[in-house]
């Protein structure tokens, strides 16, 4: 790229600070990195600027690189939850295109500065990985790349069973212990509605007892910091450290998939309004206005066999503006059965962006969906489910149910815990011999059994004594109970 | 500037870990021989067209929810007509159905590969890497007669006259030259003084400097032959070196055989094929298919006809014979015949009779591989059992049996699910057998 273009990037960049504060948005310094495609497909794939090895990573470099290579061109986006904001643009791209990324990364730094989701995490984590991932070489060169592979392998199987909620209540054992005793309140008692919360009953000596040997204390969802700290292995130093790193990577990516609908959506909302700015001052000329329509389109697209949520977040922001400036909401308006009123609805309430700025602050996609996604959001984006029929040779992808209030309950399901299924730690002493036993809060959906198998051979792996995993699965219209246990010998399973 | 254009000449950490993971992906492929071996995408290609082989093991695995069995599912958007198709998915192999989890693309891998690749894995997975063996296969046919090479001396119904000549030419030419050189006198005139002298070059010689004129010599010849010049041929046998290889195929087609035990026999007639490809010049496949009555059939009749009617396996090793007799002579091809059926045979006594006299004309290996049901009333193996005397062998629950008769090996494989599929392969490939 020529100096020119760099200068010219400058000036979109100071224009869209501009514009972006001028329509209410609030962000942490921003910087861009403008990076040959390569290394921007190398950083989609890592996840991070400069990350650890491991094949899944070059696993998913070659898909990316496959994707851009056969021209199935998107405006890239990379943008980092730091402090300065750090994003990339590559320098392939047409120059609206990375104007249309900048304003895009502009929102996103917006979204992650405000919802508080985002509020609890590492903000250093680009430096973090970039030392991790100089240990990690070093691991490989001292211990062995398969042996660093391996527990990399393990340790990315569980990344997603952590405790979302750990940097509210992070407790060690024994204070979770003394919690449970009664000797210490988990909230200081401050809110006017606290006499209600019924004090919790007070253990025996029996059960006390019982509880000062149990551990977990209590259930945790915190599989991956269990087996850090528990596993009778034992674990050695560094391989607790690459289990840590991953863990923290985590952590840090969870409020990213937790939001991604409302975030992309976001994004995507607020770049057509900077965009519309940008054309309105002839910052871009009409060929380059034609570019953009055609990408942004492309951006907006419907993808027949998962969400897009450029599209989809999009898609209900823009309907809550308009329900809130017209107060379409409340019992009075839900219970229209008129079909014309309902359509002319209109209370000049004014309230839509406001509202979008509150609903950014507070919200995960599991709530903003289950809140907001209206009926008429469904039924202009056709939203569906899908569901595959088998056939001999393959699976025929059928259009499944079109009715919005079902394909909603089911959406809403899949996004609660971000998709994760729940699996807790119930006991870390099984049988008095340090075998893991965990259970599967399950909530209507069974585990996917092949997954379940590999994933208790890696936690075996890590344990090395025997694992065991309760679970449930439908049968003949009821649900049974399922065992998983895993010992040297492999994967057994037993139904009741 | 918030924008900014940094360096990044590092190196490429993307293809590093890239090459990790297709190595990976290369591993998965042999561990998943047996699955990939079964696969109906394999068998049923068209010439020449790569395969697309799912693969499992280099997914990322966590745990994920699956649907109700079978059924994969996820959201779109852009379509309201319920029911209708939007598109369609490859199997995985033999894994369960279902998408896993929320996200495509990056856990469901194809990987595009070559049959000749897969057979290269097989038989390293036999020891027996990198087979080139098309040489060490040739049979060698007497072809009569042939010239070997040119020797000094001989017996004269063997002399070549042609090279007889050309070296008295070449001698001549040499002597003229020698001729200038030491007299000094032009080409021409050495040539006729060597023509005069009738070849001694010494004669010559003093006739050029005794410097009298030359005698005429035009009706003199310009060459003269001499005991120094004869050229004799040497003979020997000749042999024609072939390499040629032919499968009788014998499948019965009696009611009792389903189709997946005609797809059993058609995967397998596909691996042998393929590697008897791998290892002769030429390879033949003739189909046989029978009842109580055998016949020679083509390919596709034999895959996709069945006939009502009793079984008489013996029919099928009697025509078998008859081939060898009349088009496959054994001093000439590697004959393997292989047959399948469920083993319900009317008179197993006679078809182990039949098997014995086709094992007298001396093929290259003879096998059978019996397809058993729960319910299949067999008995052939048996019967091939005792007649031939095989020993049994069992390894990783397959059951085989082993023997050998006048030196051929014979080989009695059953077949009971398609996972039985790769070891009965491996059993027939093993190396003193090919």
């Amino acid at each position: 790229m020529q100096r020119t273009d760099l200068k010219r990037l400058n000036d979109a960049d100071q224009l869209i600070r501009e514009i972006a504060t001028d329509l209410g948005l609030e962000f942490m310094p921003q910087e861009f990195d403008v990076v040959p495609a390569q290394k921007m497909l190398e950083i989609m794939a890592y996840r991070l600027p400069v990350n650890f090895s491991h094949w899944s990573f070059g696993r998913d470099y070659e898909i990316e690189r496959t994707k851009h290579e056969h021209g199935y061109a998107v405006p890239y986006e990379v943008v980092f939850n730091s402090d300065p904001c750090r994003a990339y643009l590559m320098d392939t791209n047409p120059f609206p295109i990375q104007v249309l990324v900048m304003a895009h990364v502009y929102a996103h730094n917006d979204f992650m500065k405000n919802n508080r989701h985002f509020q609890n995490s590492r903000r250093d984590m680009i430096t973090t990985a970039a030392t991790a991932a100089e240990r990690f070489r070093g691991y490989e060169e001292h211990y062995g790349i398969d042996a660093v592979e391996r527990v990399i392998d393990a340790g990315m199987a569980i990344q997603w069973n952590i405790d979302p909620t750990e940097h509210i209540h992070r407790q060690s054992e024994d204070e979770v212990r003394q919690r449970l005793y009664g000797w210490s309140r988990e909230l200081a008692p401050s809110g006017p509605y606290d006499d209600l919360i019924p004090d919790r009953p007070k253990p025996t000596r029996n059960q006390k007892r019982a509880l000062q040997k149990r551990t977990p204390p209590e259930p945790t969802p915190d599989l991956l910091g269990y087996i850090i700290n528990h596993s009778p292995r034992p674990l050695e130093e560094w391989e607790k450290d690459l289990l840590s790193v991953i863990k923290s990577q985590a952590q840090y990516f969870l409020p990213y998939r937790q939001t991604k609908i409302m975030n992309e959506g976001w994004a995507t909302y607020w770049h057509e309004q900077i965009m519309q700015r940008l054309f309105q001052k002839r910052f871009l000329t009409a060929e380059e206005h034609g570019y953009y329509n055609l990408y942004n389109a492309r951006v907006k697209a419907h993808h027949p066999r998962n969400l897009n949520p450029y599209l989809f977040g999009y898609a209900i922001l823009k309907d809550l503006e308009d329900r809130w400036n017209k107060g379409r909401f409340g019992p009075e308006f839900e219970e229209l059965t008129d079909a014309y009123t309902r359509d002319q609805w209109d209370t000049g309430l004014g309230k839509g962006r406001e509202k979008l700025f509150e609903v950014r602050r507070t919200h995960m996609d599991w709530f903003f969906v289950d809140e907001f996604l209206s009926r008429e959001v469904v039924e202009n984006l056709d939203l569906y489910l899908y569901l595959e029929r088998e056939h001999p040779s393959y699976y025929e992808v059928v259009v499944a149910e079109t009715e919005w209030q079902k394909v909603k309950r089911i959406l809403v399901q899949s996004l609660m815990n971000s998709g994760v299924p729940r699996i807790l730690v119930t006991d870390g002493n099984y049988r008095n011999s340090l075998q893991l036993y965990l259970e599967h809060a399950y909530e209507g959906l069974p585990l996917q059994d092949e997954y379940a198998r590999k994933t208790l051979e890696l936690i075996h792996y890590l344990w090395d004594r025997p694992v065991y995993l309760e679970t449930n699965e439908p049968y003949n219209d009821k649900t049974r109970g399922k065992l998983y246990a895993v010992d040297e010998s492999g994967v057994h399973v037993r139904t009741e | 500037m918030a924008v900014v254009q940094p360096d990044y000449s590092s190196t490429p950490r993307g293809k590093t870990d890239a090459a990790r993971h297709r190595r990976k992906v290369k591993e998965a492929i042999h561990r998943n021989l047996p699955d990939i071996v079964g696969d109906e995408a394999i068998i049923t290609r068209k010439e020449g067209q790569v395969v697309k082989v799912p693969i499992k093991g280099v997914k990322s695995y966590h745990f994920i929810h699956g649907q109700t069995a079978g059924e994969g599912g996820g959201f779109g958007s852009g379509e309201s007509q319920r029911g209708k198709v939007i598109g369609r998915r490859p199997k995985q192999g033999q894994g369960q159905g279902g998408k896993p989890g929320g996200e495509p693309g990056t856990d469901y891998l194809e990987t595009e590969i070559d049959i000749e690749e897969i057979i290269q894995m097989m038989l390293e997975d036999l020891g027996l890497p990198n087979l080139r063996r098309k040489e060490v296969r040739e049979t060698v046919i007497p072809k009569g007669w042939t010239f070997e090479s040119i020797e000094r001396s001989g017996i004269r119904p063997r002399l070549d006259k042609k090279r007889s000549i050309k070296e008295a030419i070449k001698r001549t030419e040499v002597l003229i030259g020698a001729l200038m050189e030491q007299t000094g006198r032009a080409e021409e005139e050495c040539r006729r003084a060597l023509v005069a002298a009738k070849g001694d070059s010494g004669v010559a010689r003093e006739l050029l400097q005794s410097e009298e004129p030359l005698p005429d010599t035009s009706d003199e010849p310009e060459y003269l032959l001499e005991s120094d010049d004869l050229r004799y041929r040497t003979i020997r046998e000749d042999v024609e070196y072939q390499s040629n290889a032919v499968v009788l195929a014998m499948m019965d087609v009696s009611g009792s055989m389903g189709t997946m035990k005609k797809y059993f026999a058609r995967s397998f007639y596909f691996w042998m094929l393929s590697f008897l490809r791998s290892i002769y010049r030429t390879v033949d496949i003739r189909f046989i298919s029978h009842t109580t009555e055998a016949k020679l059939v083509d390919e596709y009749e034999f895959f996709h006809k069945g006939e009502s009617g009793g079984t008489k396996c013996a029919s099928a090793y009697e025509l078998a014979c008859e081939l060898i007799d009349t088009e496959y002579p054994t001093s000439r091809w590697n004959v393997y015949p292989f047959h399948f059926s469920d083993g319900e045979d009317w008179d197993p006594d006679r078809t182990v009779e039949a098997a014995k006299t086709l094992l007298a004309k001396d093929p290259a290996a003879l096998g059978y591989g019996e397809i058993q049901t729960e319910y299949s009333a067999s008995v052939l193996m048996k019967a091939l059992e005792q007649g031939l005397r095989l020993q049994t062998y069992q390894n990783d629950g397959f059951l085989h049996y082993e023997g050998t008769v006048n030196q051929t090996p014979v080989l009695g494989v059953i077949l009971r699910t398609r996972d039985d599929l790769y070891p009965a392969l491996r059993t027939f490939l093993k190396p003193d057998r090919v």
